[in-house]
């Protein structure tokens, strides 16, 4: 053997190597995928998420790595059956809703019912959004995408890009995330600048319990209506619905246990994979995802004042007066949200406990931000 | 040179007559040719074709083949063909006209129908929800005037 041909042989090993087909972007890349797992390891925000999406973002962007393409024989590689399966096929953010219909009490809803205004209320950002997307330059279906996340919904948000704009999952789906995670930081400045301390005093009457047969009768009617008036998102609704009668009913504990346990968890762990794949240096690198980044900031904050503003509106019509810091709970995010009402009521009257009354805005903001998204679907479908 | 001028004017002049008028797109939307003009102005055109609905929808889904975010809305007498994207043009409604052509309306991209849909849509959210508080109440209520009957009843049977 010569040494050039010793050489060639060296030099073909080097060329299979990421090495030699190095990009500066992808550095960036790293940068963004150590954010989020320092995000989620070090300041614990939406951890099973951000965890397994930043390793996403972090796999994927190296060379060569045969993760989210196809082999040359057209297989799909290992990240891309995930994410077509999953995402493409839409059916992780509905198995996701099936876990967390399994999880939810509906009580506080169902005892106050009146609050599923305020959920509705909440969406105010959402359409606001919308606009200042499309000023910017975005297509209708974008705009939509974009809007959605200040829903604080992640399944939400996932099913509706995925759906309208796929090449924006990515983005959409940290920004979401990231700012649900952020409730706490975002949200308490709001509360403050839009009510008086008059009004965050304001104490609410106990919630009355709710009996085994209305918490049963509740998803049926729920999907019942949802169905008639917004089909398109059915498969998200009606799997919440599911997952909900299935808890409720008592008959079927051990699918209740794996809905809300191991099934949730394992297609969690494939959502937070896929998303975090889609993100790779050519696709992410761009003013968009920034844009919407600075976007769902204020798309959140405008949805909590909508939220606000709704409790005040009803309060001039109500004999009982609703407290104003439950407003913010209507952007879904559960329960987060719902204990950012707790510990501003708490902060300006120690006895005054808002949870419960919290959370009925904040399961109706889950439906809310699902309507809404309906809402779009039959826009554009 | 004076015949030449003059019928360059008249050229000129039928030319500029809506119903003489010809352009190969409005906005970027294409018209399709042999089209007669009824009205135009910076935000609509609208224009008679010969050509029947279903042959003026064949030109626009043939010509409009490459957009990615078009949508057609089949109505019983006419067809809305949108535009979801960035385009100048919102929308094409192809209409039949009584002598068995079609009519067709060329409408610009225009903030009053975003904004109206979105307030429209945003009011939909409150009816879906004020209709789900509706349901919930009825249901609320019959249910527990079914378990204050039951309660009456063994209250009944106990005496």
């Amino acid at each position: 053997m010569t040494a050039n041909e010793i050489l060639d042989m060296l030099r073909g090993i080097l060329y299979t190597t990421g090495i030699f087909n190095f990009q500066w972007n992808i550095i960036v890349m790293w940068g963004v995928a150590s954010f989020f797992i320092y995000l989620a390891i070090a300041k614990k925000y939406e951890p099973l998420l951000l965890l397994p999406i930043g390793f996403g973002i972090f796999v994927v962007n190296f060379p060569l790595v045969p993760l989210m393409g196809q082999t040359a024989e057209g297989q799909d590689h290992l990240l891309q059956i995930f994410y077509h399966y999953g995402l493409q096929w839409e059916v992780i953010p509905c198995v996701i809703f099936l876990g967390l219909g399994a999880m939810t009490d509906f009580g506080p809803l169902i005892a106050n019912p009146k609050t599923l205004l305020v959920g509705a209320g909440a969406q105010l950002g959402v359409f606001i959004t919308f606009t200042g997307t499309v000023l910017a330059g975005f297509t209708l279906k974008e705009a939509a995408s974009v809007g959605i996340i200040g829903g604080a919904d992640g399944p939400t948000t996932i099913y509706l890009t995925q759906h309208l704009a796929p090449q924006l999952l990515g983005p959409n789906a940290l920004a979401a995330y990231s700012y649900m995670a952020m409730v706490p930081l975002i949200q308490p400045a709001i509360m403050r600048w839009m009510t008086n301390p008059q009004e965050r005093k304001i104490r609410m009457r106990q919630l009355r319990p709710v009996s085994r047969k209305e918490k049963i009768l509740f998803p049926l009617v729920t999907a019942g209506i949802i169905a008639l008036l917004v089909p398109s998102v059915m498969p998200l609704m009606g799997m919440f619905m599911l997952g909900n009668l299935m808890k409720e009913s008592g008959v079927v504990g051990r699918l209740t246990e794996t809905a809300q346990g191991a099934l949730m968890n394992i297609v969690t762990i494939f959502l937070g994979v896929s998303v975090g794949a889609t993100m790779h240096a050519d696709n992410f690198l761009s003013w968009k995802p920034l844009f919407i980044f600075g976007l769902g900031l204020i798309d959140f904050a405008v949805c909590t004042i909508g939220g606000i503003v709704t409790v005040k509106i009803m309060n001039l019509f109500l004999k009982e007066k609703i407290n104003p810091l439950i407003g913010s709970a209507g952007v879904s995010a559960v329960p987060m949200a719902a204990r950012v009402s707790q510990l501003q009521g708490l902060r300006y009257d120690k006895t005054n406990h808002l949870l419960m009354h919290a959370m009925g805005p904040n399961l109706a903001g889950v439906i809310g931000s699902a309507a809404a998204a309906g809402m779009f679907i039959a826009m554009f479908d | 040179m004076k015949k030449i001028i003059l019928l360059t004017l008249i050229v000129c002049w039928l030319g500029s007559m809506p119903g003489w008028s010809r352009a190969d797109d409005f906005l970027g939307a294409p018209v399709i040719p042999g089209g007669k003009i009824i009205d135009k102005s910076k935000k609509r055109l609208e224009f008679n074709s010969e050509k029947t609905h279903d042959q003026v929808l064949q030109f626009y889904k043939e010509a409009l083949a490459q957009l990615t975010d078009i949508k057609y809305r089949d109505w019983s007498d006419s067809t809305y063909i949108e535009d979801d994207g960035n385009l100048k043009w919102h929308s094409i409604t192809i209409s039949k006209n009584d002598a068995g052509g079609a009519v067709v309306i060329i409408m610009k991209d225009n903030w009053t129908w975003i904004i109206g849909t979105l307030v429209l849509r945003y009011i939909g959210v409150f009816v879906v929800l004020l209709c789900l508080l509706l349901g919930m109440s009825v249901s609320g209520a019959i249910i527990s005037r079914s378990v204050k009957k039951m309660e009456g009843k063994e209250t009944a049977a106990k005496a």
